[in-house]
């Protein structure tokens, strides 16, 4: 139990002083980068930009990652479910069926809200 | 090992980035076949900046900014078009692998903007929203031309030495997201000699835009593209001018070696609705001349 804790105060030690060099190296590269003012402006092809690019936009993509979610959550159920349905047979058959229902009612849903429509 | 090591790193092709000069655009796309040169989308990927031709007055602060843009130690090349600028950037390399030639920054180091803010973190006004931290202002929400949702609009000047663009074309833009919302043509691009609107030299253009180098490189040597899916690659129906002539007629004739009669539209009316690779694909879907034409045109009109 003492030979445990000494190696894992070493090793704690050993990866405390790799963390501190790896941090000194990145503050010493941070030092020597030329990064200057011309350099940290935004690439425009030689132009300007008028207002900062902190801005909000509109992620089109979101109703497509809430269908992907959707899907993704019913493949994660069927895992452990694979399990208990051996278990239990038809009893986990009809409510694996109810589930997989319930979640393309929220896709026809969806489809009919036209989610499915890339603009 | 030393030295075969800088043999080894001398065979690796010189990365330029072009400035493109008036009646240089044909000059500067035959390096894209030329050995031992890599033209780069952007000055930071870039050794060398290959400045060709005579830069008019008005696009030198732009010229500067992009030179800046290049990441030291970095050399300028002047280069007028004749023969093959390859030996010459291979010894401006090794002159600045000996930390000879070295070209220092031609823009003060100080923010393009003075600082205006009020807050400590540059937040200038309330939360997101107005200030002008360091001179310029936040995005501030306009009308989204799609779904009324209106968010934050982003406004600034593209060009002239934008690579996806006609050189010399100064495009003045608000976008929202990708979407361009307003346009306005802020300087037409330069004049090019005749080759630049040649068919073969306007396809590979419209094909080295779709990523398709190999296809691009076989078409600006005279021979078929060899790839089926070249025009298929471009949206259908996009850039319609007219009923049936969308970009990839245009892109179908062109490989055809038809140089077509194509009328180039206002940019400044043709962008607005377009997500940014759309109004790429379009403006490059005309030939330099024409596009130039048209901006004159629209200015003259402006003016009248």
């Amino acid at each position: 139990m003492r030979r445990f804790r000494t190696v894992s105060v070493v090793v704690f030690i050993i990866y405390l002083a790799a963390a501190l060099v790896l941090a000194l190296m990145f503050r010493a590269a941070g030092y020597w980068r030329a990064d200057t003012a011309p350099q940290a402006a935004p690439f425009l092809g030689g132009g300007t930009a008028r207002t900062h690019a902190w801005q909000r936009f509109h992620f089109r993509a979101y109703t497509m990652t809430l269908v992907f979610i959707a899907f993704e959550m019913e493949m994660m159920f069927m895992y452990p479910w694979a399990v208990v349905f051996v278990e239990e047979g038809v009893k986990a058959m009809a409510e694996m069926g109810m589930f997989l229902a319930i979640l393309s009612i929220g896709i026809l849903y969806g489809w009919r809200e036209g989610i499915f429509a890339w603009e | 090992m030393g030295v075969n090591l800088v043999s080894l790193a001398r065979r690796a092709p010189v990365s330029v980035y072009p400035c493109i000069g008036p009646e240089m655009l044909p000059a500067v796309e035959a390096l894209w076949q030329a050995r031992g040169i890599r033209l780069s989308a952007t000055p930071r990927d870039a050794e060398i900046l290959l400045v060709a031709g005579e830069i008019p007055d008005d696009a030198r602060p732009a010229l500067d900014r992009v030179h800046d843009q290049v990441p030291p130690p970095r050399a300028v090349h002047h280069w007028a078009g004749d023969g093959d600028p390859h030996d010459a950037l291979v010894a401006l390399r090794d002159r600045l692998a000996r930390g000879e030639g070295l070209s220092p920054d031609r823009q003060p180091d100080e923010p393009p903007n003075e600082w205006r803010g009020k807050g400590d973190n540059g937040q200038g006004g309330k939360g997101m929203m107005g200030g002008v931290p360091y001179g310029r202002p936040m995005a501030m929400t306009d009308d989204d031309l799609r779904d009324g949702l209106a968010l934050d609009a982003y406004s600034a000047q593209f060009g002239p030495f934008a690579p996806m663009l006609p050189p010399g074309l100064v495009l003045d833009l608000t976008l929202q997201g990708d979407v361009i919302v307003k346009a306005a043509v802020a300087a037409p691009p330069f004049p090019q000699p005749p080759e630049a609107s040649r068919p073969a030299a306007c396809a590979a253009r419209l094909l080295r835009l779709l990523g398709l180098d190999g296809p691009a490189a076989r078409v600006a040597a005279g021979r078929s593209p060899n790839a089926f899916f070249a025009v298929r690659a471009v949206p259908a129906g996009l850039g319609a001018a007219a009923p049936g002539a969308d970009i990839r007629s245009r892109l179908r004739g062109w490989l055809a070696d038809e140089p077509g009669t194509y009328q180039a539209p206002d940019p400044a009316q043709m962008l607005p609705g377009l997500e940014w690779h759309e109004a790429v694909l379009t403006l490059a879907s005309y030939t330099p001349d024409a596009l130039r034409l048209a901006c004159l045109a629209a200015a003259e009109g402006r003016a009248a």
